[in-house]
Parts: C-alpha cells; sequence; structure tokens
C-alpha cells in the first residue's frame, strides 16, 4: 500500500485546482464548495473505473 | 549586429511596455492593468486591490498552502531545472514562487525524510501548480465588470460629507393648476 500512497495526493492537488477554477467563474462560497466536490466525485470515479479497467486487463487478459 | 537577450533586459523592456500600455488605458481598465500585475507578484493580491479582498485571501490562503505542502514533501527546496524542466517552467506563474526560486537558487529537491520516494514527484506537481493557478487567477481579474471596478474608484475618490448626505426625496409630479373660466 505505501507503494501507492501517493495516490492519496491526488485528492488535495485536485480540489485546490476545482475549487480555484470555481472560485474564478462564481462569487457565491456555497455553489463554489458544490460544484467543486461534485466535479471531484466525477473525476475520482473516472480515476478508480479506469484503475479498475486497467487492472481488470492486465489481470485477466 | 550582435544581440545579445539577458532576462533582466527582458523584464525592463516588458515592465515599460507595461507601463506605457497602462498610461493609455481607460480609468477603470487602468487599475485592473495594475491588478492584473500584483496578481502575478502575490497571488490574491489582485483581487483585493479591486476591493474582492474576501476573494483575494481566499486565493492566498489556498495557494500558499498548497506552495507550502509541495515545498515541505520537496524538503523545502524550488523546482530545479534538473529535476523537472515544465515544473521548474510553471513555478513562473508566480512571482513570489518565483523569487523564491531565485533565492534559494539551483539547489537541487531532495524528498523529505521519513516519506515515500514515490512523494517527491507529486510534490514538484504541486510547486508548478501554484504557478500555474495563478495564471488563472489573473485572467479572472480580466473579467471583473469594469461597473464594478468604477464603483470601487467612485468609493475611493467620493468625499465622506456627499456619501454622508441624505437621500433625495423623489420628485412629485406637479398638481394640475386650475384654469380660470373666462365670462362669456
Amino acid at each position: 500500500m505505501s507503494g501507492v500512497s501517493y495516490l492519496f495526493l491526488f485528492f488535495p492537488i485536485v480540489l485546490v485546482i476545482l475549487l480555484v477554477l470555481e472560485a474564478c467563474r462564481s462569487d457565491d462560497p456555497k455553489s463554489i464548495v458544490k460544484r467543486a466536490a461534485a466535479n471531484l466525485g466525477v473525476l475520482t470515479a473516472v480515476l478508480v473505473l479506469g484503475g479498475a479497467f486497467v487492472y481488470v486487463i492486465n489481470r485477466w487478459f | 549586429m550582435n544581440f545579445r537577450f539577458s532576462g533582466k533586459a527582458v523584464l525592463i523592456v516588458l515592465g515599460a511596455l507595461f507601463i506605457l500600455v497602462s498610461l493609455f488605458m481607460k480609468k477603470g481598465e487602468r487599475i485592473k492593468g495594475v491588478a492584473f500585475f500584483l496578481a502575478w507578484l502575490v497571488p490574491g493580491a489582485g483581487h483585493v486591490l479591486l476591493g474582492k479582498w474576501k476573494k483575494g485571501l481566499f486565493f492566498f490562503l489556498i495557494l500558499g498552502a498548497t506552495y507550502a505542502f509541495g515545498m515541505w514533501i520537496a524538503g523545502f527546496r524550488p523546482v530545479s531545472f534538473d529535476d523537472n524542466p515544465f515544473y521548474f517552467v510553471g513555478q513562473f506563474g508566480s512571482g513570489a514562487t518565483l523569487l523564491i526560486a531565485k533565492l534559494r537558487g539551483a539547489e537541487k529537491a531532495i524528498i523529505r525524510d521519513g516519506l515515500n520516494p514515490s512523494w517527491f514527484d507529486p510534490g514538484l506537481l504541486y510547486v508548478c501548480v501554484v504557478g500555474l493557478l495563478n495564471l488563472v487567477v489573473m485572467m479572472s481579474i480580466l473579467d471583473v465588470k469594469p461597473a464594478e471596478v468604477a464603483v470601487t474608484e467612485a468609493d475611493v475618490l467620493r468625499p465622506a460629507a456627499a456619501a454622508s448626505a441624505p437621500p433625495m426625496a423623489p420628485a412629485v409630479p406637479a398638481a394640475p393648476v386650475p384654469v380660470p373660466e373666462k365670462p362669456a
């Protein structure tokens, strides 16, 4: 697990990027946090699904 | 002819061009130019200048924390060209990060003791991303509506007496004047 512990650094940096990008286009703090969290969820899902797909391909094919 | 370009000369020429262009800008736009430059120097400072101090503080804190975290991973040494040329250039997005990199010199970043070596590259990425995000923050200054800027300038220039004066009463339409009847 410690070999891939750097993957945990994905969450803070993506959250920072999304928060800054949302803050640039909106003035409402609630909507900034809401949209950033939603986009973080989507990106995390894409990462997890992509990782699972690559794992399955490498494991079984 | 032999032309020699140094970094300082390019910076001086760019600075002179910036001041020249700023002088010919409209009043509302000129403060935006200064804010744009200030935002490069210190993340969030441009927004503070335009009166959006909450947003400026937010940008400063979030980008500062990210930079500090990246530097902590990399042993408080900025990204050198040898570490990663792309991450090195990314630092130029902010004057503060560039200044720190210049002050620290060409020291090579090293992973902090006790951390997994695989954290090293993400640490450099954190430092680089701060510079790149600051470019986005600078661009967002251009989106601030001129009306908001004008209001900010007017607030600064308005005398205190005028500000405290009660608002004018709405105009009341005049009553129709009765026309005297003429005798036949």
